[in-house]
């Protein structure tokens, strides 16, 4: 997977290094910005609360 | 499609998932901290602006309009008051927003809907985060009886006074903000508070429960409270 992308990104050694680099931040963003925020509330560290009603907490 | 092939896709797979699970606990640990604690500061300031902004409603209410005129009710999602527990730390200072979701609990303290308002007679509820999202009530089983919570909505500085250890209880467990919650022992309606987290640290299989009654209250113009001064 990860030879499959470093063989189709262009340029040279460091082009290459350096669009990598890219990639990862821009992927790490993604997950910090949107899919974590998503995943979080799924873990119980938010049952703060002993109404069960609040649907909105768990 | 060889064996190289296949055990090379695997391993790779295997390290995207742990690399993923890392920055999964990099973000509960550090960034929702780091996210909680700005957005809590800015509560705090929005609150401050708002109080020195003008004579909040409820001191124009004491002087000129009789006493029987309803006060604001609270907004869902907006802080209304401002928490300091010193048990918890000296600079421990927490906005209280109205409501109890996921969003208002990342952004600070969560006021329960439909119990009292802050200095009357019932019980006035508030959950906050054991864990993650600045870690409001981390050190919650560190408190003791006699323990001061102390609030101010702008116009008046309320002290409480913690009455239990903290108690645990099952999720289910509506009483315990009730006006008057049978388990903390209190008999008669009286000017209660009630603070709830999670329970153990990091699950949710149970609920650690304090409860407190209002000591006294003083006008800000008074200063701060001995509470927080002493």
């Amino acid at each position: 997977m990860y030879g499959w992308i470093w063989r189709h990104l262009p340029g040279n050694t460091w082009v290459k290094a350096l669009i990598s680099l890219v990639l990862v931040l821009a992927v790490v963003f993604v997950l910090f910005q949107w899919v974590f925020p998503w995943a979080e509330p799924l873990l119980p560290f938010n049952d703060v609360t002993v109404d069960q009603g609040m649907a909105g907490t768990r | 499609m060889t064996v190289r092939w296949i055990v090379r896709t695997a391993s790779e797979i295997c390290v995207t998932a742990g690399t993923l699970i890392v920055l999964f606990v990099v973000y509960l640990l550090f960034w929702t901290g780091i996210r909680a604690d700005s957005a809590m500061d800015g509560e705090i300031g929005r609150l401050q602006d708002q109080w020195s902004a003008g004579p909040p409603a409820a001191s124009a209410g004491r002087s000129a309009a009789p006493p029987a005129a309803e006060p604001r009710p609270y907004e869902p999602g907006k802080p209304f008051a401002v928490m300091y527990i010193p048990r918890l730390g000296t600079d421990w200072a927490k906005p209280v927003l109205q409501g109890t979701t996921t969003g208002v609990l990342q952004r600070g303290l969560g006021h329960y809907d439909r119990t009292a308002r802050l200095g009357e007679t019932g019980n006035f509820a508030v959950a906050g985060h054991r864990r993650t999202y600045g870690d409001p009530f981390k050190d919650f089983p560190e408190l003791r009886p006699g323990d001061a919570v102390v609030l101010t909505d702008g116009t008046t500085w309320f002290t409480y006074r913690i009455d239990n250890r903290p108690y645990t209880t099952l999720p289910a467990d509506i009483g315990v903000i009730d006006p008057v919650p049978q388990k903390s022992g209190y008999r008669g309606p009286g000017r209660y508070l009630t603070l709830t987290t999670c329970e153990p640290e990091w699950g949710h299989s149970h609920r650690l429960i304090a409860w407190a009654h209002l000591d006294s209250t003083q006008p800000v113009e008074q200063g701060r409270p001995s509470a927080l001064t002493g």
